[in-house]
């Protein structure tokens, strides 16, 4: 690092440092966002207890006890194949799984004088699968269920036991709550917001008042310059992800799965392209007000489409589709990906690719549209 | 202010030696000619002015020799060094105030000037440079918290981290109080007094006839005269030319100053 460098990149911290409304709007209005949807907790205050059912025998007894389950008002019931119900027991969207088997409903005719054997519906096991992470939902769900079929069992047989035989196995997973959906997504959209922002203002003002040309008189080496200021604002930017990681686990118990520097990697390379388009959105706004303007046109679409508050799974196909494309979109997937399902960055093909493209177009459009004065 | 001022390396003048020379200069943006074939001198440790109205050309003409802007055609030489071709070389070996001296925000004037110091990967001492500019109580200071002069001799101090040789000076004094101006005329004389060749733009006469030992004076991007003011006065009234009052032994000004005092009124 040359020490004209190290003045720039330190002078560049300081001036940020110093200034209260960036401070402001990339440290605290954050965690005020954060404080507000966690206290919401959408999605997260449930009365009944989520589980998903797995019919292999598709005959009219599973038919029966699907109906039957569906009465439970506290129960809400899925239906899927297993390998996806499984799926979804592991991320903690179920609190258990039953699997309903093949021969199930099956008559059993017995020889004559055999020991044990009594004729009628043949006894099935059932099996119920259960998350780990999960203890407490597991526990109350797998009591209403066990319930249920001592009942079915009884209706069925006309006595307790017997032809419906629950066995519970417990399988490995995460509790996935709404915190876990929201934090990475709180992260992405301040690293967005901050990288846009604060690029934009201070270049266009320092484009307008003659800072630049002032700097231009010297024979400063613009690469070191542009360079201390990127390096601010992702100084900045992993500043604002480490606050929100440790508010989001000591205050909101956030499920934190994943490598914190594979994290800080992905949220650092998403923050260059939002300075990106920062750098961008200066060089085409002709004064102060056009920024936010600007900013917005780019910023509020992303920040309701790309899954940062809500899962994009209610959206129109064709509305899905485009929100696949956008940046933010990219960017919040693979926060998610490495902070709550512990994935590895190597192993986020879209994702990775999605942020490496965008922030070649977004530097090429940045370089293309900057400016260093009012022309 | 007084003029006791630090020793500054500046070599001493060269009477023979020109600081900036400037060959067939032209500029044009689109179809609006802004500096139209000029050529002149600047010698060595002289003060030298650029007048016109506004629109001459002064400020390209200015910013084409701090190499912040490339010419169409021409020479320009400036402190030994072709600008066009070296534009960057220059730029470590002048020191330039611009029109509307900007700096970044937040930071002190001792900050600002380490930063520039390190820019021209120089060592100074700050605090020393900021005094010579009468600024040593304001070293913490924002820049939006100084007056009107003050920034201009903070801009000053700015442009002197590199020990120039040449100067820039670009209005220095517009939309100063004539007690500030007087203080920057002052900086300016000490400046060329250590050898250094200050090169300035104005609109005010009284300002070029006390500072400047040559003045050319510019109007739609040509010179149109170029000479000492006490030749360019002369020969104006060689012409026949008779002031509408006659000139007496002080002005408004000198009445002003009187009653006033010098004492700058910044704080």
């Amino acid at each position: 690092m040359s020490r004209s460098f190290r003045a720039l990149l330190s002078t560049s911290l300081k001036a940020y440092y110093r200034n209260r409304s960036a401070m402001f709007f990339s440290l605290l209005v954050p965690l005020i966002i954060m404080v507000i949807f966690g206290l919401l907790n959408l999605g997260g205050n449930h009365t009944s207890e989520n589980i998903g059912v797995v019919d292999l025998a598709h005959n009219p007894s599973s038919q029966l006890i699907i109906d039957n389950l569906k009465k439970e008002s506290v129960l809400q019931v899925d239906f899927g194949s297993q390998a996806a119900e499984t799926n979804a027991l592991k991320k903690g969207d179920r609190a258990l799984v039953v699997v309903l088997p093949a021969e199930l409903g099956a008559i059993q005719t017995c020889a004559p004088r055999a020991v044990g054997c009594h004729p009628g519906p043949k006894p099935v096991s059932i099996p119920i699968y259960t998350n780990k992470a999960k203890p407490q939902d597991a526990q109350i769900a797998t009591a209403i269920v066990t319930q249920f079929f001592a009942q079915s069992s009884f209706v069925a047989l006309g006595q307790p036991g017997g032809v419906f035989k629950p066995v519970v196995q417990v399988l490995p997973g995460q509790n996935t709550t709404y915190t876990d959906f929201l934090v990475p997504g709180i992260i992405a959209l301040s690293i967005m917001q901050t990288g846009i922002f604060s690029v934009a203002f201070a270049f266009v003002q320092q484009k307008q008042t003659g800072v630049l040309r002032r700097l231009m008189a010297t024979p400063m080496k613009v690469s070191e310059f542009l360079a201390a200021q990127v390096t601010t604002r992702l100084i900045m930017a992993a500043v604002q992800v480490a606050i929100l990681l440790f508010v989001g686990v000591v205050f909101f118990g956030f499920h934190l799965a994943g490598n914190v520097v594979e994290l800080m990697l992905a949220c650092i390379f998403g923050s260059a392209i939002f300075i990106a388009i920062g750098f961008g959105i200066s060089g085409y706004a002709k004064d102060e007000q056009a920024v936010p303007a600007i900013a917005n046109i780019l910023v509020l679409p992303m920040m309701f489409l790309s899954g940062i508050f809500f899962t994009r799974d209610s959206m129109p196909a064709w509305l899905h589709t485009v929100s696949d494309y956008l940046p933010l979109t990219y960017v919040v997937d693979a926060i998610r990906s490495v902070a709550v399902n512990g994935s590895h960055l190597w192993n986020l093909g879209t994702d990775v690719i999605g942020i490496a493209v965008w922030l070649v177009i977004t530097v090429a459009i940045a370089i293309r549209l900057f400016r260093w004065e009012v022309v | 202010m007084t003029a006791t001022f630090p020793q500054t390396g500046v070599r001493g003048p060269s009477p023979q030696g020109l600081a900036i020379k400037v060959e067939d200069l032209r500029k044009s943006y689109g179809s609006l000619v802004a500096v139209d074939g000029i050529s002149f001198n600047v010698r060595e440790n002289e003060i030298f002015g650029i007048l016109g109205p506004n629109g001459a050309g002064k400020t390209t003409t200015v910013e084409i020799l701090e190499g912040l802007r490339d010419a169409d055609e021409g020479h320009v030489t400036v402190a030994g060094v072709d600008v066009r071709r070296y534009p960057k070389r220059v730029k470590g070996l002048i020191g330039v105030q611009l029109q509307s001296s900007a700096f970044f925000d937040n930071l002190t004037l001792l900050e600002l000037t380490d930063m520039f110091a390190a820019i021209y990967g120089r060592r100074i001492n700050a605090r020393e440079l900021l005094g010579k500019v009468d600024l040593h109580d304001k070293e913490h200071s924002k820049v939006r918290q100084l007056s009107g002069g003050q920034k201009q001799r903070f801009s000053i101090a700015t442009a002197l981290v590199n020990d120039p040789r040449v100067l820039f000076l670009d209005e220095p004094t517009t939309g100063l109080d004539p007690q500030a101006r007087r203080n920057l005329w002052e900086l300016a004389q000490a400046l060329r007094q250590e050898g250094r060749t200050v090169l300035l733009t104005t609109h005010y006469m009284e300002e070029a006839e006390t500072l400047c030992d040559r003045v050319a004076i510019m109007d739609g991007g040509k010179i149109i005269t170029l000479d000492t003011p006490a030749n360019l006065v002369q020969r104006l009234l060689d012409k026949g030319f008779r002031g509408r009052r006659v000139e007496r032994e002080a002005n408004l000004e000198d009445v002003f100053i009187d009653l006033t005092g010098k004492d700058l009124r910044e704080d």
